[in-house]
């Protein structure tokens, strides 16, 4: 029998808290590899400062960055029941954490930039729902991304000349783009590509490629997936390292989503995640039961 | 590669000791300014009003806390630094007005390496997002200014104890690590 999901209040909001308080479990693995693997002084400090700051945060019931950046939540669905309530609770959820001290209130007007305090506003959580007919469970993503990353972020409506051959074009605007985005998106930060339909399919896809995908999965799409790899093998060697003063670890994941487009063009948006992933994944099932993304792995 | 513990306020003294790649920790009086404070700022200097805080010495930290009151005060629980090439256009009147450190992250650009010369300045780079860790040090808040702008947007004066590490990145010899690791970064990107 299809049950109601048992969703609560008080489930929801301990979810919306942790989001503010942990780094997803994929971030911290790479991130503990990568310290394995770094040789300058200054690159295995940050790393580990950061590992650290993980620990701390953890231990002290603390929110782990002074930021919560800016919170979009995904929902996939077969059945609307259960959505509704998810709808509602979550931005309830957001008060309440920022009331208690998990979150600073940090949304604001764009324009007069008056802050209601509350990290409330218009559009604010954004939901991003997917109508999916045979899915039995609903899917969430609370994920809270950092805005210095944003001041990175780059969209181009790239032509077929300028993709290049063996996508030489689109490589370099990655490439260009790391280096110029610097220290600005806290790195070692991992980066979303959006690629086709038209500007506003780019930008969808480059934020739900590298805010809802697990950091240590592979892309199903073979040529995605070797251009996946190269990318982040390469901009690894661009010697940027954690914070932007050197090392090796520049980017943790490189993650594409795409999507058909127009024979005139290819839209590309490239959009950077920092390593401080706050984000909480779970499938509720219409029995109450709960399984939860981004878990430890092997 | 040295190490420095020094007392804010800093004398151009101290500024000059420091190379790109030392570490310094930070005791004293810490001012928070971003985006919204710069602005305040440069629109009471254009009226030739008075400043709430002496910047002269002083070192700004490019950050929004998370505050909590707590009786007549406030309690800090976590605090780390913003990107700070938003306040690249403020470059000049920060060095005019006698600020000696900026801890940030990300760096700064020409205007401000420009500056840090001119004025004798440091940039000092926190570790992005380890915002519990740099909470430790700080002893209390002694005040807040410009509270209607928002927790972030507030300017607030901190007392700090060893507060750090921070990495000097951009000194006062006109030293930048991120435009030398910029400019290396193409170089490697030309041999893809």
């Amino acid at each position: 029998m299809l049950g109601n999901f048992n969703i609560t209040y008080e489930e929801v909001y301990n979810w919306v808290k942790q989001s503010c308080t942990h780094v997803s479990q994929d971030s911290i693995e790479i991130l503990q590899a990568a310290l394995s693997q770094e040789t300058s002084s200054s690159a295995k400090a940050m790393l580990s400062s950061m590992l650290e700051n993980v620990d701390m945060a953890d231990n002290e019931d603390k929110p782990v960055c002074q930021s919560p950046g800016y919170p979009t939540v995904y929902i996939s669905f077969g059945s609307t029941e259960g959505v509704d309530l998810l709808r509602q609770y979550v931005p309830m959820a957001m008060v309440e954490a920022t009331k208690k001290g998990y979150a600073r209130p940090s949304i604001v007007h764009s324009l007069n930039r008056q802050n209601p305090g509350d990290n409330s506003g218009d559009g604010v959580p954004n939901f991003e729902y997917q109508y999916r007919p045979e899915q039995e469970y609903i899917e969430m993503i609370i994920s809270f991304k950092g805005c210095g990353a944003e001041l990175g972020n780059v969209y181009k409506t790239m032509t077929t000349a300028q993709l290049g051959s063996d996508l030489k074009g689109l490589k370099t605007l990655v490439y260009e783009t790391v280096i110029n985005a610097g220290g600005m998106p806290c790195p070692p930060s991992a980066i979303g590509i959006g690629i086709g339909g038209q500007m506003d399919v780019a930008a969808k896809l480059s934020r739900e490629a590298i805010s809802t995908r697990d950091w240590r999965d592979q892309n199903p799409d073979p040529l995605l997936n070797e251009l996946e790899a190269e990318l982040l093998e390469k901009i690894n060697m661009l010697g940027l390292g954690p914070a932007g003063i050197g090392g090796k670890t520049t980017c943790l994941a490189v993650k594409i989503g795409m999507a058909a487009t127009h024979t005139a063009i290819c839209p590309v948006a490239i959009n950077f995640h920092c390593w401080v992933a706050r984000r909480f994944g779970v499938r509720l099932y219409p029995d109450g039961r709960r399984e939860y993304l981004f878990a430890k792995g092997e | 590669m040295a190490v420095h513990e020094l007392k804010v306020p800093l004398s151009n003294q101290d500024i000059e000791k420091l190379q790109a790649g030392d570490t310094v920790f930070l005791t004293g009086t810490v001012f928070t300014a971003r985006d919204m404070a710069h602005l305040e700022v440069k629109k009471l200097l254009q009226n030739r009003a008075d400043l709430p805080v002496d910047f002269t010495g002083s070192a700004v930290f490019h950050a929004g806390p998370v505050v909590r009151k707590s009786g007549d005060g406030w309690e800090l629980i976590v605090i780390g630094p913003t990107t700070s090439m938003r306040m690249e256009p403020y470059a000049e009147m920060i060095g005019q007005l006698g600020v000696k450190a900026i801890i940030g992250k990300g760096g700064m650009r020409e205007d401000s390496r420009k500056a840090f010369q001119k004025y004798k300045q440091v940039y000092l780079q926190a570790a992005p997002g380890c915002a519990v860790k740099l909470a430790s040090a700080v002893q209390a808040v002694e005040g807040g200014y410009w509270l209607e702008k928002g927790m972030p947007e507030a300017l607030w004066v901190l007392h700090v104890e060893k507060f750090g590490p921070f990495a000097v990145t951009m000194d006062s010899h006109g030293k930048s690590v991120y435009q030398d690791i910029k400019d290396n970064a193409l170089k490697i990107m030309a041999t893809f």
